[in-house]
This record gives structure tokens, C-alpha cells and sequence, in this order.
């Protein structure tokens, strides 16, 4: 009998406040939808990703623990040498292994093997490469997550798997670093050259 | 009998030291998802929240659906994003690229925005990477202070040239990219 006197109870409808307080109230629960929304989106978001993140950045960094950053110093010497079959390992697997190991903006040290006219596109290549590895391998930058992961949140609202995406970032990614270290060491070689000639 | 004492306080050790290294990686994880990824997510999510309950969705979706859903706006915006005036203020924290990002995610889960589109959107948003920190991360690199005079500019003009590139690469591999039979 109470249950049921409860039921009709919240069944009824109250109408809609009008007048300048009307306008108020109205007003206030547009107000707070906007945070109960946002509220639920943060929801969604540490629910979804932030338990695979903490795991992913654990092992990672385990990883990279064992591995050791000073390890990786050979490759840095290795990618310092002239000639056309030294540009990948410069600008491609240097970058990746120096942004993958030693993780934004620490990854920029390994700069210190390379000739000073090699620097700025190293710089330029690596730091081009914080974003692209991001749908792999978050915990390169996790700082910046969203700038792959607003894109990728639409993608997953649609019901569309990830790894496409996040694959085609990464090696798009590879191939640009490539490129965009290629076009700035011959633009710091142009303009290192019209410097001294001025000099 | 002593060699077997050193044989487990080798193994002792070996065990410790594997168990410490893994314990420091998850208290440095949970270290930076705390203060890293948390806070910037609260952010984001005031943003949707605000986006996606307020009117602004609508204004910012028939601007951005002019240009993020075809090569030539894409191109548009990331040359506005490489000029070299530009390109430094654009970049600190990659903010702007991540609110960007994020404005285009929503659209493109509410399919105004083909999602085939997210792929070279993802590089039409982001020319100006790094162009804030240059000589900073030149500095990590041990360069003299001539290359970094030479090298800020070298980058900053390097993607001008890169940025649109970039662009254009992204969309020819997002063939096949989220695509429906039909």
C-alpha cells in the first residue's frame, strides 16, 4: 500500500516554473547539464582508458628500466655518420627509439651524438614523432594523450576498432619524421652556409 | 655449502631487484596519470560537456565540417597552423592541437565528419608540433648557440614546407581507412 502510494507519487508532474524565477530555475539546470555531462564524459573516459593506461605505462616503463637509457647511446653514434643509408637510421629509427626510451622531452639529449648541422633536423624529426607513437605506446607523452585520443574517442563513439588508426598514425608518422628531416637538414645546411659567408 | 649461500642471495637479489624496478615503474605510471592525464582530462571533459549540451556544438561543426571533411580545408587549416609567426604560439603543451582534436572527435562520432577523415586530420592539426620548444629541446641536444640562431628558423620554415606534405601523405594512406561496403 505505502509502495504504491510512493509510485503515484512520483509520477506526478510538476509544471514548468515561469515567470523571472522560472527563467532562474530554467537557467540552473542548464547550468549544471553542462557539468553533469562533462562529469559523465570524465567518467567514461578514466572507466575506458585511464586502467589500460596504468598497466601499458607500467610495463612500458619496466621496460625501459631494464633496457637501459645508456644503451642506447650506441645508435646515437651510429646515426652521427655521413653518407645517403645513414638518413633512416638518423631520422627514423633514432627518433623512434629516443622518443620510445627516453620519452618526451627527454628523447631531444640523444641530439648531443649528432654534428651540430644534423641537430636541428634531428630535433625536428623526433619531436615530430611525440604524437604519431601516441596511439601505440601512450606512455611516450602521456601528457599530450589527446591529441590522438579526441580524434580516436569519435572513431570509438562510431563502434569502429582503434588499431587501424592508431597503425596508420604510427607509420604515416614514420614516414614524415623521414621527410621532415630530410627538408630542415638541407634547409640548415643552406642557411649555415649563406651564415658564414656573411661571417 | 657456500656456494649454495651465494646462490640464493644472488637469486634474492636478482628477484628484489626485478620486483623494486617494477614496483618504481607502476608508482612513476600512477605518478604521471595523476598529475598528467587526469587533470587534462577533467579539462577535456568540461569542454565536451560544455560543446555537446550548449549551442556551440552546432556553430563549431558547420565551421569545421567545411574543412575537415575534404583535402583541400584540411590543407587550409595546416598551413595556418605552420606559419612560422604562428607556429610557436600554437604549440605550448600541444593545447590547442588537443582541444582542436578533440572538437573534431565529437563531430566525427556524430558523423559529421567521415571517419576516414580522422587519419590526415590528425596531421592537418598538428604542423606546428614542438615549434614552441625548439631551442629548448636544441639545448637538451647539447647545440651551440649558432645552430640553435640557425636552427629555429631552419624547423619553423622546414614545416611550412612538411606540414601540408604531411597532410597530403596522411590522405592518400587513409584509403581503405573505416571503409563501409555498401
Amino acid at each position: 500500500m505505502f509502495l504504491h502510494q510512493l509510485i503515484t507519487l512520483s509520477a506526478v508532474t510538476v509544471d514548468k516554473p515561469t515567470g523571472v524565477l522560472g527563467a532562474l530555475a530554467t537557467g540552473a539546470e542548464d547550468f549544471i547539464k553542462v557539468f553533469n555531462k562533462g562529469g559523465t564524459v570524465l567518467l567514461s573516459l578514466m572507466g575506458g582508458i585511464l586502467p589500460t593506461l596504468i598497466v601499458l605505462l607500467t610495463a612500458v616503463n619496466a621496460l625501459v628500466r631494464i633496457i637501459g637509457a645508456e644503451r642506447i647511446e650506441n645508435l646515437g653514434k651510429a646515426a652521427s655518420r655521413p653518407g645517403l643509408q645513414w638518413y633512416p637510421v638518423r631520422y627514423i629509427i633514432l627518433p623512434f627509439v629516443a622518443v620510445f626510451v627516453l620519452t618526451n622531452p627527454m628523447a631531444y639529449t640523444m641530439g648531443r651524438f649528432l654534428p651540430e648541422r644534423f641537430k636541428p633536423a634531428f630535433y625536428d624529426s623526433a619531436v615530430s614523432f611525440v604524437h604519431p607513437i601516441l596511439g601505440i605506446f601512450p606512455h611516450a607523452n602521456p601528457g599530450e594523450l589527446f591529441v590522438y585520443l579526441g580524434i580516436a574517442t569519435g572513431i570509438k563513439e562510431l563502434g569502429f576498432g582503434l588499431g587501424d588508426l592508431a597503425i596508420r598514425y604510427l607509420l604515416v608518422g614514420l614516414v614524415v619524421i623521414f621527410i621532415r628531416g630530410i627538408v630542415t637538414e638541407r634547409i640548415t645546411a643552406r642557411m649555415m652556409a649563406k651564415a658564414e659567408r656573411s661571417a | 655449502m657456500e656456494g649454495f649461500t651465494n646462490l640464493i642471495v644472488r637469486i634474492g637479489r636478482g628477484v628484489g631487484g626485478v620486483v623494486g624496478t617494477l614496483y618504481q615503474a607502476g608508482r612513476d605510471s600512477v605518478d604521471t596519470v595523476i598529475r598528467n592525464v587526469i587533470p587534462f582530462m577533467a579539462f577535456i571533459s568540461f569542454i565536451i560537456g560544455l560543446i555537446l549540451t550548449t549551442g556551440i556544438g552546432n556553430w563549431i561543426a558547420k565551421g569545421l565540417k567545411g574543412s575537415a571533411s575534404s583535402l583541400p580545408g584540411l590543407l587550409l587549416i595546416s598551413i595556418v597552423c605552420a606559419i612560422p609567426i604562428l607556429s610557436p604560439l600554437l604549440g605550448p603543451g600541444a593545447v590547442i592541437a588537443q582541444i582542436v582534436g578533440t572538437l573534431l572527435g565529437v563531430e566525427i562520432g556524430k558523423g559529421n565528419i567521415p571517419a576516414q577523415y580522422s587519419l590526415p586530420a590528425l596531421f592537418a592539426i598538428n604542423p606546428q608540433v614542438g615549434c614552441d620548444f625548439i631551442p629548448v629541446g636544441l639545448a637538451l641536444g647539447e647545440a651551440e648557440p649558432e645552430t640553435v640562431e640557425i636552427g629555429v628558423p631552419a624547423v619553423l620554415f622546414s614545416r611550412v614546407i612538411t606540414g601540408p606534405l604531411s597532410v597530403v601523405i596522411a590522405y592518400f594512406a587513409s584509403f581503405g581507412l573505416y571503409h563501409t561496403s555498401k
